[in-house]
Parts: C-alpha cells; sequence; structure tokens
C-alpha cells in the first residue's frame, strides 16, 4: 500500500471513525483503525463490534493495500502535522511509514485480515431519509433514552416506519420522547430499536451533509445501516420489545400550562443550580390567573443549609393549578430540544405524570415522572 | 368547645415490663439503669425501691447506699419500646388523636367521643392492665397541662407499695381551683431554677402565680411570663401533635470510665452513627449535616458539624463524616468522658416515580435493604445479635 493523500482530509476522516473505536477492548485490534484504498480512495474503518463507521477521503494510490494501526497513535500524530500532503506506505512486517514534510512516524500495524467485517450498502430495500429531519427527531428523543446499559432496550430508541410517517421514541423509565413526522416513502413495516449512542453518533455525523440518509435493515434484522455523504454507519439492533408508549401518555388534564419555551428553560437552569445539591429537586407551582392578574408560575429549588432559587413566570394557565415537583435536569433537558416559542405543560396530580408539547407542532409529545415529595 | 384531653402515663414502665418477666420481683426493690460500678444511673425504680428513697436519674451508686438490697437489673429497651408500641397501638385504636410524648406517655384527645373522659380512662386502664399486664395511670382533662398535672397529683397520693393506677379528673371549669393548692413546680415546665425566682417573688403555689399580675412575670422572666400567668390559671390551648418532626437524631454515651484510646473512640462513634441510621431510616428521613460531641474529662465540651455530600441515612456515610470529625477534633491520648453523633438538617427524601413504577437499580439499594433487615432483626431479637465486623472488639 503506498499513497498520498491531504492531511486535513486524513484528519477530518480519522476523527469520524474514532468514534467507533473501542477504547477498552479485550480484542486488541479493535483499537485499530482500518486503512485501506478503495477506488482510487483511502477508506478508514473503525468498529467497537456494536457500532462500525467507514468513511472514504480522496488519495493518490500509488499501490493497493491496507492495514489496520492503534487509532489514539495515528489520530495524535496525523493531528500535530502541519496541512500538507502525507505519505503513507506500507514499509513491509506490518508496518507503516507515515510522513509530511520533515515529519516521519514508523508505526506497527496489525494484520487487516484480523479486523471485523464491517458490512456495508448491500440490495435491501432501502428508506431514504432527508438528513435535517434525521438530526431534529434524533435531538428531540435520544437523550430520554437510557444512559445505562442494564435494560437495553430502553437504552435504545424505536425506530418506526408505518404508513408514511416515521417515529421515533425513547424512555429511560422516568421520561419519554415521543417524535412522529410525515415521510414521502413507500417502505412500511419497519419497526426496530437502534442503541440511543449509535444515533447520537449518526446526528453528529450527519453534519451539515444535503443529500438524504439511506437507511437500510440487514436481512436477519441485527444490523442497521444508515449511508450518508462518505459515510457509513452500522449499528447492532437491540432485541426486544419497545413498551407500550402509548399506554404511558396520559389522555387528558387538569391544568394546561402555556409558557414561553425559552423564559421557562432559563428559570429551570437557574433552579438547578439549586436544585443540583438536592436531588435535582425543582418545584413548580402553577397559579391560574382571573380577571386581575395573569396566570403564573413560582419554580423553586433549595439547597439544603445553602440557598434557595425562585424565578416568577407569567402564563397562561388552564384549569385547577397546583403544585408538582421534577427532576430539573429532565425538564430543562427537553425545553432546551423544543423548537418553538411556545410551550404547553400539561399536568393532572402531584404525582401524575407531566406532559410536554411544543405549541404549533403537534408531532412532539414528552412525558416526565415527577418526584414525589413525602410529607414533611 | 371544651376539649377532653387525656395523659397516660405507664406506671414505673421499665420495672413493669421486668416484672411481666420474672414475677417473682414483685415488690421487691428493684431498678433498672446502667451498671453501679461506672456512672450509671437510675433509669426506673420500683415503688418498693421509691419507699427507701431511690428515684430515677439518682446514681446507681446513691441508690444503692439508700437501699443495700437493691436489685439492680441492666436495660433491655428493645422489650420496652416492645411493651410500649403494643401500648401506643391500643391508645391509636380508640383515637388517632394520639401524641407520644415518650416511651411511657402519651396524650389523647377524646373530645370527639361522647363518653366522658373518665368512663374512657377506666376501660383504657383497664385494658392495659388486662391485654398487656401493665399498669398505668391516666389523668382527664380539658387541656394538656392539666391533664399532665391531674396524673402527677393522682400517682402521688396513692402511696404503697403497689404501681398508683390512678385515675383523676379535673372538671371543665375547675382547672384553676385544681392548680391553685399545688407547689409552683408542679407545673409543667417550672423546673427547680424557675422555682427559686419564683419563690424569691413569694410565689410558692400555682395559685400564687396566678394570682401575680400577668405584666410583672412578663416583665421578668419574657415571653415565658405570660405562658407561665396562663398555665397557673389552667389555660393551655396547645393541640395534640399527632406527628412529630424531630429537629435531629442524635446519640450519645457516657464513657465508665474516661477513654484514651482511639479503637475505642472510633468503635463507639461508629456504634452510634449507626444508630443514628437506623433511627433516620425509621423515620423515613434523610440529614443534611452530621455533628459530632465529645467532652473531655474536665467538662469542656466541642461540638462540631460537617455537610453530608447529599441527604443521607447511610449508616457509613454519617460514619465516615463523624471519623473525620473525631480525627480533626480529638488529639491521642486525651480522656474523652463522652461522646455523641446527631444528624440535623432533617427532611423527606423525594422520589422519582417511574413510568412504569419499576425502580430502577440503584447501586446503594441493596446495602438500604440490609440494613433495614438488620435494624428489624435487632428491634425483635436485640442489637447484640448482628453486628458490623467494625463493632467487634479485637481480641
Amino acid at each position: 500500500m503506498k499513497l498520498t493523500c491531504m492531511q486535513d482530509n486524513l484528519n477530518r476522516g480519522l476523527s469520524i471513525v474514532s468514534r467507533a473505536v473501542s477504547a477498552r477492548s479485550t480484542l486488541p485490534i479493535l483499537s485499530n483503525i482500518l486503512l485501506s484504498t478503495d477506488n482510487g480512495r483511502l477508506k478508514l474503518a473503525a468498529t467497537n463490534l456494536e457500532l462500525g463507521i467507514t468513511t472514504w477521503i480522496g488519495a493518490e494510490v500509488e499501490q493497493e493495500g491496507s492495514i489496520t494501526i492503534p487509532a489514539r497513535l495515528l489520530t495524535d500524530f496525523v493531528n500535530t502535522l502541519p496541512n500538507e500532503k502525507v505519505h503513507i506506505e506500507l514499509t513491509g512486517g506490518q508496518k507503516v511509514r507515515v510522513s509530511a514534510g520533515h515529519s516521519s512516524a514508523d508505526i506497527h500495524g496489525m494484520d487487516p485480515e484480523d479486523f471485523p467485517v464491517i458490512p456495508t450498502v448491500t440490495d435491501e430495500p432501502t428508506v431514504r431519509i432527508e438528513p435535517g429531519l434525521l438530526k431534529e427527531m434524533i435531538s428531540q428523543v435520544a437523550f430520554a433514552a437510557a444512559s445505562d446499559d442494564s435494560r437495553p432496550v430502553l437504552a435504545g430508541v424505536l425506530v418506526k416506519l408505518e404508513n408514511g410517517s416515521l417515529t421515533m421514541a425513547a424512555a429511560d423509565g422516568f421520561r419519554l420522547a415521543v417524535k412522529e413526522h410525515e415521510v414521502d416513502v413507500d417502505a412500511t413495516g419497519i419497526s426496530v430499536i437502534v442503541p440511543a449512542k449509535a444515533l447520537d453518533a449518526l446526528a453528529r455525523l450527519i453534519g451539515d451533509a444535503e443529500e438524504a440518509v439511506e437507511i437500510t435493515v440487514t436481512p436477519n434484522r441485527s444490523q442497521i445501516l444508515f449511508h450518508s455523504e462518505n459515510v457509513d454507519i452500522i449499528s447492532r439492533l437491540v432485541d426486544g420489545n419497545f413498551p407500550n408508549y402509548n399506554q404511558i401518555v396520559p389522555k387528558q388534564h387538569e391544568t394546561r400550562t402555556v409558557v414561553d419555551t425559552q423564559e421557562f428553560l432559563r428559570a429551570t437552569r437557574r433552579a438547578f443550580i439549586f436544585a443540583r445539591d438536592s436531588q435535582n429537586v425543582v418545584r413548580l407551582q402553577l397559579e391560574p390567573g382571573d380577571d386581575l392578574r395573569p396566570g403564573r408560575i413560582l419554580i423553586t429549588a433549595t439547597a439544603a443549609e445553602m440557598g434557595s432559587g425562585a424565578d416568577e413566570l407569567q402564563a397562561t394557565i388552564e384549569g385547577t393549578g397546583g403544585q408538582i415537583a421534577f427532576n430539573a435536569k429532565y425538564l430543562a433537558d427537553v425545553l432546551a430540544v423544543v423548537s418553538t416559542g411556545q410551550v404547553a405543560l400539561e399536568t393532572q396530580t402531584a404525582n401524575a405524570p407531566g406532559v410536554i408539547k411544543p405549541i404549533g407542532n403537534g408531532s412532539y409529545t414528552h412525558v416526565i415522572m415527577p418526584m414525589h415529595m413525602a410529607n414533611r | 368547645m371544651t376539649r377532653t384531653i387525656l395523659h397516660v402515663d405507664l406506671d414505673a414502665f421499665f420495672c413493669a415490663v421486668e416484672e411481666q418477666r420474672d414475677p417473682s420481683l414483685r415488690g421487691k426493690p428493684f431498678a433498672v439503669g446502667g451498671n453501679a460500678e461506672g456512672r450509671g444511673v437510675v433509669s426506673s425504680c420500683s415503688y418498693a425501691a421509691r419507699r427507701h428513697g431511690v428515684r430515677s436519674a439518682m446514681p446507681m451508686v446513691r441508690a444503692l447506699a439508700l437501699c443495700p438490697h437493691l436489685l439492680c437489673l441492666p436495660t433491655r429497651f428493645a422489650a420496652y419500646r416492645a411493651s410500649s408500641q403494643a401500648v401506643m397501638q391500643r391508645l391509636g385504636a380508640l383515637t388517632q388523636m394520639v401524641e407520644q410524648v415518650s416511651i411511657d406517655e402519651a396524650f389523647l384527645d377524646v373530645s370527639d367521643i361522647p363518653e366522658p373522659g373518665e368512663v374512657l380512662a377506666r376501660r383504657l386502664q383497664a385494658q392495659i392492665r388486662d391485654e398487656l399486664g401493665l399498669p398505668c395511670s391516666i389523668g382527664v382533662a380539658t387541656n394538656k397541662l392539666v391533664a399532665k398535672v391531674a396524673t402527677d397529683v393522682g400517682k402521688a397520693s396513692a402511696r404503697c407499695d403497689s404501681p398508683p393506677n390512678a385515675i383523676l379528673a379535673v372538671p371543665p371549669g375547675t382547672e384553676a381551683a385544681f392548680l391553685a393548692p399545688l407547689p409552683a413546680h408542679a407545673l409543667w415546665g417550672v423546673g427547680a431554677k424557675t422555682a427559686d425566682r419564683l419563690a424569691a417573688l413569694g410565689l410558692r403555689t400555682i395559685g400564687d402565680i396566678a394570682a401575680w399580675p400577668p405584666a410583672s412575670l412578663e416583665s421578668r422572666f419574657g415571653k415565658y411570663g405570660r405562658t407561665l400567668s396562663h398555665h397557673a390559671a389552667g389555660i393551655d390551648d396547645r393541640p395534640i401533635i399527632t406527628e412529630h418532626t424531630p429537629k435531629s437524631v442524635s446519640r450519645e454515651t457516657t464513657f465508665a470510665r474516661d477513654v484514651t484510646d482511639a479503637e475505642t473512640l472510633q468503635r463507639t462513634v461508629h456504634a452510634q452513627a449507626t444508630d443514628v441510621g437506623r433511627r433516620l431510616r425509621r423515620a423515613g428521613m434523610v440529614g443534611t449535616t452530621v455533628k459530632l460531641k465529645l467532652r473531655w474529662s474536665d467538662f469542656t465540651t466541642l461540638t462540631r458539624q460537617a455537610s453530608l455530600p447529599q441527604p443521607s441515612a447511610h449508616d457509613a456515610e454519617i460514619a465516615a463524616a463523624a471519623m473525620r470529625l473525631l480525627n480533626q477534633l480529638w488529639q491521642t491520648s486525651v480522656p474523652v468522658r463522652l461522646v455523641g453523633v446527631g444528624v440535623t438538617g432533617l427532611g423527606s427524601p423525594p422520589r422519582q416515580l417511574s413510568l412504569w413504577e419499576v425502580e430502577r437499580p440503584v447501586s446503594t439499594e441493596r446495602d438500604l435493604r440490609l440494613q433495614s433487615t438488620v435494624s428489624e432483626l435487632r428491634d425483635r431479637y436485640g442489637y447484640q445479635l448482628v453486628r458490623w465486623g467494625s463493632e467487634v472488639p479485637q481480641t
């Protein structure tokens, strides 16, 4: 293998595939990046067996070939090189010389034959989704998935394509995010659970891509492949049944509070400063208005023996009002991804789920379970 | 509306429980309390012992001097707690308006029950005696203060070797007349110091206090002076507090001999932290601040406190904070007379509700389960049944 490419292209390619490099693995080769020539380009690939990322960069290929190199070493070295032409050459015995300008490195690689095969696009039916929409849907849903793997189904996002509508849903047990969107595709009957980490990686890597993302599920339904401009992401699918979230979303409410999204978010973040020292508890007091004054939300949090914070927001409150306490993080998480100017909070009692809905966008629903405050 | 308040006080409670265990103790002078060899005091003494002048809170050594045949029994708190709970359960069956004041004492508001208070009192006394074998005295009045004084007066008028089993009812409207001839210190809340100050004014009976101008008392005793006037006139509108919210939970130990070695101190602090944690968990509370109290042999007392990173009722977290304070405060070989651990800043722990009401496995959940199991075992079979390794002295 012998080739030349530009430092900035190589650097960018390495940073893309690095997301899939296994930080700690019992399989040493998973800490490596696979480099191989591919139709006059340089292909970079990494996998941790859950998630695989492949990307291609332009190169002048003199001699075909492939090798795997320790990811960290290569990435760090290339990152320090000047933005010039970088020469990569296999010098025999799994050794690679990487050089640019007056700098060069000889790096010990490992046999590419030992690197796990990362599947690429096949002839399976493909769904094409506009990248901006995909990114938005992931940003509104994936954060609600569980961050630990103790229940893999909850660490995943349900991706469902049915009757011309794409649905994503995630629930970590304390909150639920559901986003639906009309899509102009024929394919139907796809319902898979994708690890939230894979979707997060996808959302970042789509970047400003303009071409539609092609989505393919492998025939045995064990893996999903996302193909974007110059990047392929393949992820293992989670085996299991996603909880029936329709049962969780309350069908009615006692109180409906409509408030400015950004004001609500800022007030919640301020309360969080105090709440983080007392189990993240923020209390909302919802006071309906009357003929003389508008309704208001009082947002308070107390850090034991340190102090407390309070915010008062004007709001349109229909119904009985009342008090409810939430984990400030959950509340801030959802408000941060609501893109409309106003947001509605629908509540029943202090121990019943609260529902957040953007005003003027019926396709997003977020349910948060409150904190139960024992009587003092 | 006129209220009817009962004050129920178990007669020589610890002794009554001991007599139940060992009927041969009946009629004999005996006391329950700390070891006579050290600085133990009398927690409770039988009526036969009282005739010899033995009283509660008296050093055991002094009690033995007054009554050389006195039998000294160690305290068995687990048994007393169990009996106390059985009594409180019966009180609770009569009315929900029960305020437990201590292990052997409670107020009941029976205003809503049409029967006269005295009839209720007789029935309750009989029930506690027949079902639990425990004697008690009951005061009946229109408020807590007079009911309590009535119990005390009833008990004092019974003079024999057996429990008083007194019942005294003060009819509505006669409160002031009932209190008037009694000495000032019989008034709830009047201690030796206040009694001395009142005596200096020539006020020896409760009637004297009631007749004294309230303004004059207020100028001398401040806000308490006004309360004093009211109480002396038999006026007390404090409600029955059914749920008691403690401000702190603590545990102190006075050593039989001053302690100079680190191991004993650490073991004691650890045991105290464990006990405090257990009581917090039972009350369903968490605390934010751990306090350590140390008293040197010259009675100099130091208190230091530290905040916990999270409100907690966890033994290990309380113990760790207490241990750090101990290391800061105590220099090796300084003799320690008393050590105590407490937790303040109490509150209820908020709980995140789950979408499916399935709790997320928390790393400490197993721990908390283990601790509550240990607590239950100790409550039923005594503290010594299960011990942490660190509590076992090295041999």
